[in-house]
């Protein structure tokens, strides 16, 4: 499962340069494992996402993702 | 294996072989003779800089030969020991005594030539024999062009070239001309069940491995077009027909059916010519032949036969018994993995367990006297408790952090940090030197909270939580920012952003370490005592070696008496008489003083966690309570009953049980007897369940040789898709051809019939090499029958452990963990797991055996403090967080007048489910409260960001 | 004299390091003898494992 909110529409994006902050919520065993196995294999991928890990994403709280946007991020990764 | 590397109680001598074994069982002197690495494993930091001066080339032989590397390397980044070594073969210093230009790039001094070898005298209880398998001669593969076409691979060789961390970094090219195939065949059988080369067993796994190095080839090249020809496909491991099915159906797989003879080149390109079961003969023309070589007895077999003084097999592998598959010739020396025949990843990891499981019966008496406990200083809780002092290490990693982000900018921000009072950078954070250095900044300057921002918390957080634990600091207080997995690796093209996102996620990680506090590390004490439900041969094989362990067994029957599915066979694959097997088992049961015996008993329910299971027994109207730390589920499964056939309206219709049932009781039955016809996969494989029973093949050709044996001039016919006769059962099967047995394929779409007429009955069936259908008169027709699961069903509801679709019991993970199920503290063997030989069974009953002594061993279970935790004055009882809780380690209890949420902590896993959802916020994780987390959120921000 | 706590493996590929593994969470003291400069065997080779075709690390 992996749900994106990005609340720009992709051709705003390649239009003004736009590049979003996105926080993501990774599950530890899951998500933030292949995170790491992409590393392992070093692919490439957008410097995008700042990831708050958690044991599971059933810790993570509606708050948490509202607390996220309040404080700029442009989208929100739950990763699980 | 990474485990392996940390344990205090391992110790790992590399570069070693076995030299001498004297002594008896308990009190071996093992003689060890080590070469020298030349490189000190402590100082080492695996950088990598001797590699890039050394002069040298050397073949890289875990690249299977396809790449270079110099005389000092590492195997693999991942390796343990994680430290390079020299060949001394190819060292110029070594053996010429020049260049020594590694030692002068070695920053950290690691080289040193003046080590010699080591003589090391071992006093030892017992020895596992675990060495592997071994290649197959060059000289077979040279039949097939190895050696002298390039595009002729091993399957070893494809494996790397399919491999993302290989040679050719996942791309499948042609070595002779670098260019993709566009046609592959895999040839089988190579170096296996050929008696030319002396290999007359079957090596079991190339079957399966073939399949998977096709569907993996196709994953890369979707445009591949792959042939594999085999003589009959042996994919008989638990779940594996149901992969191969799958494969064939996604990938588009050619199976043929034939034994190719020889490999020619033409223009380029590989020609292949071969013969179908049909008798046509075909050709073809390939881009690139893989050759699927099997597992041959290892190197050194002839001198570890000598050195520990034990027998071999007539193939050079381990001798051993059907009764006792784990025990070498030689009391106290047993043995694990392909050395005692070959076989695939599953079955080895069970044959280790399962040999532990032997070795710990053995020297029960002197557990814990020669292991190492760790010690830690007590924790300092007062400087815990002072306000946060930060300390912040930035790692380098080699240039893998370095190489892209700018280390010193992300140190020098972190020092711009609230609460931080240390910042630091590090060339490897996680040597042992480095360690060192870390646990003396700690104490220097009182931190009392560490953020270590180097790579992933999942490989590398115990290393740095038992470096705080080493100075009295509680190992919750560390966190880590991932800069290296999730940062550097991942924007290798971006250094500025990767610099920025490296300080963005050390600004979160300060936050977070803000807020850590120090967590109780909760332990629990054991019932040291199993519960074993099953008294067939897996049921008491494991109670046995559990009591022989040292701990007190509760074995759980069904039926009047024990012995299960062993009552009915008389005898086993190896030609033991299995009614002696049995009753050896039951007498050793009756005596020990270890085990109780509950006939005609069932599980009712069971509660509790590993280490505290209360179990209800029901057994003749009454019930018992039974409390025990562990349980190991052994209730079998059964004999599939026959459908069609015509088995039931004619008494010369029998199962392959009942056959055996009759020939033990006399031949006479077989006086007017003429032909017998004998017909596969009854039941299994489609028919009407899905799953292999892999027995029934051996099963089959053992009953016709004995029918052979006492009747010479029985005609026996057997009906077959694929003879699976794996391992060294090849051999019976190879007997039963040359004693004239006749064996013929059919397919699904064409089963043999069986029709009874006024006086006996005939089979009729398609003979593909004659082309058209055949019609037997049948004396007895024999229904390889298979194996159905038990009653798994209610048993798999009342302890929650999940069934495989085919109805057996679900393992936790098939390869590393094959005899546990989803549920801590429960343990599985014989056939509930799935349909297996006796032989089979009983390693895996000393497996789960092993696995089930672990808790009772150590008296106590240590449980993550990562657990959540209800404060009683705010939680309303609400009993939301029960409902959701998916290990039932939350409940509602009564406290006072009202009922509260309480953590089971030896059943929580962290998830946080619980908390997530809490109306009053009134739960806590431990090391991820919710204002941790919202800090790391508000942290995110670079500007800051302050909840309202 | 007293039977020794300690146990010889040898080999470190998959089955040796299960067994050790096993070993000293019983209680006992392994050796793990290896013939080549790391453990792993053979199974470190393998890119994927059958039939679920996990990474074999």
């Amino acid at each position: 499962m992996a749900q994106e909110n990005v609340s720009m529409k992709e051709n705003d994006m390649a239009q003004t340069g736009f590049e979003p902050r996105i926080l993501g919520f990774f599950c530890h065993w899951c998500c933030y494992a292949a995170a790491d196995s992409a590393g392992v294999s070093r692919y490439q991928y957008p410097p995008n996402v700042r990831v708050v890990r958690v044991m599971c994403t059933g810790r993570i709280d509606t708050r948490f993702i509202l607390e996220a946007f309040k404080c700029g991020a442009d989208g929100v990764f739950t990763g699980g | 294996m990474v485990e392996a590397g940390r344990s205090p109680n391992i110790e790992i001598i590399t570069n070693a072989r076995l030299e001498a074994l004297e002594g008896k069982p308990g009190q071996f002197l093992a003689k060890v003779h080590q070469a020298p690495r030349f490189i000190n494993e402590d100082l080492c930091t695996a950088c990598g800089m001797c590699t890039m001066y050394c002069p040298r080339p050397v073949v890289d032989t875990y690249n299977e030969r396809l790449d270079i590397t110099r005389a000092p390397h590492i195997d693999y980044a991942q390796a343990i020991p994680s430290s390079y070594y020299i060949d001394a073969k190819a060292c110029l210093r070594v053996n010429y005594d020049t260049c020594n230009l590694c030692a002068q790039t070695c920053t950290a001094g690691a080289i040193d030539f003046s080590q010699k070898p080591k003589k090391l005298e071992l006093n030892v209880g017992a020895v596992v024999l675990a060495p592997g398998f071994g290649k197959v001669d060059d000289e077979v593969l040279e039949k097939f062009g190895y050696g002298k076409y390039p595009d002729v691979l091993t399957s070893f060789e494809f494996e790397r070239l399919t491999c993302a961390s290989g040679p050719t970094e996942g791309h499948i090219v042609r070595p002779s001309d670098n260019k993709p195939p566009k046609k592959i065949a895999f040839l089988q059988c190579i170096g296996s069940r050929d008696e030319t080369c002396g290999n007359g067993y079957c090596s079991s796994v190339c079957c399966m491995y073939a399949i998977k190095e096709a569907s993996v080839a196709k994953e890369h090249e979707p445009d591949l077009e792959i042939s594999i020809f085999f003589m009959d496909v042996r994919t008989m491991g638990k779940g594996f027909d149901e992969a191969r099915k799958r494969a064939q159906e996604k990938y588009g797989i050619n199976v043929i059916r034939a034994r190719v003879p020889r490999v020619d080149q033409v223009d380029g390109k590989l020609a292949l010519t071969w013969t179908t079961p049909d008798g046509e003969h075909h050709s073809g023309i390939f881009d690139m032949v893989v050759l699927s070589v099997g597992l041959e007895s290892p190197e050194d077999a002839e001198i570890i036969s000598k050195v520990a003084d034990i027998e071999l097999n007539h193939y050079d592998f381990c001798k051993t018994s059907v009764d006792s598959p784990l025990a070498t010739t030689r009391d106290g020396v047993l043995v694990a993995g392909a050395f005692q025949g070959p076989k695939d990843i599953p079955e080895s990891v069970t044959q280790a367990s399962g040999a532990a499981a032997i070795a710990s019966e053995l020297l029960s008496d002197a557990r814990n006297t020669e292991t190492i406990t760790v010690t830690f200083p007590e924790e300092n809780v007062e400087l815990e408790r002072e306000e946060p002092r930060i300390g912040v290490f930035v790692c380098h990693c080699g240039v893998n952090i370095a190489g892209v982000v700018d280390v010193k900018a992300v140190r020098d921000y972190a020092g711009t940090l609230p609460g931080v009072v240390l910042y630091e950078d590090t060339l490897y954070s996680c040597s042992q030197d480095a360690l060192k250095s870390i646990a003396e900044k700690i104490k220097e300057n009182r931190l009392n909270r560490v953020v270590i921002s180097a790579c992933s918390p999942r490989t590398h957080e115990p290393l740095f939580q038992e470096t705080l634990r080493s100075i009295g600091l509680n190992p919750a207080l560390v966190e880590m920012a991932n800069i290296r997995d999730q940062c550097a690796w991942v924007h290798a093209q971006e250094p500025e952003a990767a610099t920025e996102k490296a300080k963005d996620l050390v600004r979160m990680a300060v936050a977070k370490a803000r807020l850590l506090e120090p967590l109780d590390q909760p332990t629990v004490d054991v019932t040291p005592s199993a519960l074993v439900l099953g008294g067939g041969a897996a049921g008491m094989a494991s109670a046995l070696s559990i009591a022989d362990q040292g701990f007190k067994v509760v074995l759980v029957e069904k039926s009047k008496e024990l012995g299960g599915n062993l009552k009915r066979l008389t005898w086993t694959l190896d030609g033991q008489d299995a009614r002696k097997v049995l009753k050896d088992m039951v007498k050793k049961i009756k005596a020990h003083k270890n085990i109780e015996v509950l006939t005609e008993a069932k599980l009712e329910s069971i509660s509790g966690y590993v280490g505290n299971f209360t179990s209800t027994i029901s057994r003749k109207g009454k019930t018992d309570m039974v409390n025990h730390g562990v349980m190991i589920i052994a209730t079998g499964g059964r004999e599939y009953k026959p459908k069609g056939y015509a088995y039931g309206d004619s008494p010369r219709v029998l199962t392959q049980l009942e056959l055996e049932e009759k020939l033990s009781k006399g031949k006479s039955f077989l006086k007017n007897a003429r032909n017998v016809v004998m017909i596969q996969c009854v039941g299994s494989r489609g028919e009407d369940m899905s799953h292999c029973s892999r027995l029934c093949c051996t099963q089959a050709v053992k009953n016709a040789l004995k029918l052979k044996e006492v009747k010479p001039d029985l005609n026996i016919f057997v009906f077959y898709r694929d003879m699976r006769t794996y391992g060294f059962y090849e051999d019976l099967y190879r007997e039963a051809r040359k004693k004239g047995i006749h064996f013929i394929r059919y397919t699904p779409e064409k089963r043999p019939e069986v029709i009874k007429q006024a006086r006996g009955i005939k089979v009729r069936a398609f003979d593909p090499i004659l082309g058209d259908d055949l019609e037997i008169p049948a004396s007895l027709v024999v229904l390889s029958t298979g194996i159905a699961p038990g009653e798994n069903e209610e048993l798999s509801k009342v302890v929650k452990a999940p069934l495989t679709s085919d109805g057996f019991f679900l393992e936790a993970h098939a390869k590393l963990r094959p005899v546990e199920v989803a549920v801590d503290g429960v343990y599985l063997c014989g056939l509930a797991h799935g349909p297996k030989s006796l032989e089979e069974s009983i390693a895996q009953a000393k497996a789960a055996a092993a696995k089930a002594a672990i808790p009772l061993a150590k008296g106590k279970v240590a449980v993550a403090p990562i657990v959540s935790r209800v404060n009683q004055d705010a939680c309303i009882g609400c009993g939301i967080c029960e409902s959701l809780c998916p290990f039932n380690a939350i409940r509602l209890e009564k406290a006072g007048k009202r009922k509260k949420a309480q953590t089971i902590t030896a059943s929580c896993k962290g998830c946080g489910i619980c908390a997530s959802h809490c109306p009053t916020l009134a739960i806590s994780m431990g090391g991820f409260t919710d204002e941790a987390i919202m800090a790391q959120i508000h942290a995110f921000s670079p500007e800051g960001c302050k909840e309202e | 004299m007293a039977k020794s706590g300690s146990i010889l493996v040898l080999g470190g590929g998959v089955a040796g390091v299960q067994t050790a593994l096993d070993l000293s969470e019983l209680g006992y003291y392994v050796y793990l003898v290896e013939k080549n400069a790391s453990i792993g065997g053979v199974m470190a080779k393998l890119d994927k494992t059958f039939p679920t075709n996990d990474c074999s690390l």
